[in-house]
């Protein structure tokens, strides 16, 4: 997907819940309509991230796989309302 | 031999559902708390109630005794806070350890080598002295009421003490748990792979398979975790002979290794910050230390020790909760 992104945080690797609580420190930092890109390499945290970030009122634009258990995923700030 | 291959079928089994169930108690405990979900512990709990009547119907039958560990309330209450913290650093609990190694996490590698060698040292090597300054705390009793239930001696459980029929109280606190699991509001995840009641369900043939077998093969206990990695490591260090346990902690590795490739989950995972490899060393030392001076991490006293009634396995849980709520606190709650 071909969007602008605001910031990227990179959690590949990271000991759970590490990505989870990063992702949402990152979005409480940021702007409405800013686009926060996710790169992770767990497959829960590919489950749980998007959802966690639907439940706080931000879009999430896309889930893409980039690799062998590998995702990126962009989400829209407050794109929810 | 028929000890290493039962246990070998258990943690086969028990593997691909902690692989597939993503079932870490660590994230049970911390999500209630930190992120107010309650999917993975209503799984575990509905395992637990079930597992409340399945343990002395097994009993009631011949086919095992119940063996509750010993009441230590100074182990189960010190051993446990350190557990509880040790999950949370390690980024996995006992078993949510053991089936990352398989799944490629190398922060897991790091977690379980100090994990097997911190237990080793505090049951049989140079921490002992940590095991004996508490023993005088232990207590076993020799039941009197529903001793037909138990092996002849075991550490108290909520029946013996109250000196109330094994039975009362296991359909008591079972109807609880199916209370609040059915009775209260389950956060929804349609993205899970297993639903929280099929992780649940899955769960209690392994725990009873595992028991029998564990008990048939003269190991008078369930599952368990800790126990595993010290007879691995004493088998490596020492040559001593595999036990149940710790062919069912390799059976968990190869099923969660297999389960994972097939759903393409698996992978070498390497953090960029080399300071998570030291937070994993110290999170496995305390999951390491703790379970010893506890008698059994998430899997030896929660999972397989509440659901015998054993007083000393509902201490140590609720200082494994507290402590991983205290250390989810300190790293991820305040912002």
């Amino acid at each position: 997907m071909d969007v602008k992104v605001t910031k990227t945080i990179d959690e590949r690797g990271e000991v759970c819940p590490v990505p989870d609580v990063d992702t949402k420190r990152a979005w409480k930092s940021m702007k409405s309509g800013e686009v926060l890109e996710v790169l992770v390499d767990y497959p829960l945290s590919k489950e749980r991230i998007p959802a966690n970030a639907e439940k706080a009122g931000h879009k999430v634009l896309a889930i893409e796989e980039t690799g062998p258990s590998e995702w990126r995923i962009l989400i829209q700030i407050g794109g929810k309302e | 031999m028929e000890a290493i291959i039962f246990g070998l079928i258990t943690g086969l089994a028990f593997g691909w559902i902690l692989q597939r169930g993503r079932v870490c108690f660590n994230s049970a405990f911390r999500d209630l708390y930190l992120m107010k979900d309650n999917f993975l512990f209503k799984a575990i709990t509905l395992a637990m109630a079930i597992e409340l009547l399945v343990f002395p119907l097994m009993a009631q039958f011949g086919w095992i005794k119940l063996n509750p560990k010993p009441l230590n309330i100074v182990g189960q209450i010190v051993g446990g806070f350190i557990f509880g913290m040790g999950m949370v650093l390690a980024g996995g609990c006992a078993s949510g350890t053991t089936y990352r190694v398989g799944e490629g996490n190398t922060t897991s590698w790091v977690a379980a080598f100090t994990y097997a060698l911190t237990a080793t040292a505090v049951k049989h090597g140079g921490l002992n002295g940590l095991l004996k300054a508490i023993s005088r705390f232990t207590v076993k009793v020799s039941p009197t009421t529903s001793a037909n239930l138990y092996d002849p001696k075991v550490g108290p459980t909520l029946a013996t003490a109250l000196h109330i029929n094994h039975w009362i109280i296991a359909i008591i606190f079972s109807a609880l748990l199916f209370w609040y699991v059915f009775g209260t509001k389950t956060t929804k995840r349609p993205d899970a792979k297993m639903s929280w009641k099929a992780i649940g369900l899955w769960l209690v043939p392994v725990a009873a398979f595992g028991f029998w077998s564990s008990y048939i093969t003269g190991r008078h206990y369930g599952l368990g975790i800790t126990g595993g990695w010290v007879s691995i490591t004493q088998m490596y260090t020492q040559g001593k002979m595999l036990n149940w346990e710790g062919a069912e902690v390799l059976g968990i590795i190869i099923a969660a290794f297999i389960s994972a490739l097939a759903a393409k989950e698996f992978k070498f995972r390497v953090p960029k910050r080399g300071v998570a490899y030291l937070q994993t060393a110290i999170g496995g030392t305390f999951l390491g230390l703790g379970a010893a001076l506890a008698f059994g991490c998430n899997i030896g006293n929660y999972f397989t020790g509440i659901p015998q009634l054993g007083i000393g396995s509902l201490i140590a849980g609720v200082c494994f909760i507290l402590g991983n709520w205290f250390m989810s606190w300190l790293l991820y709650g305040r912002s």
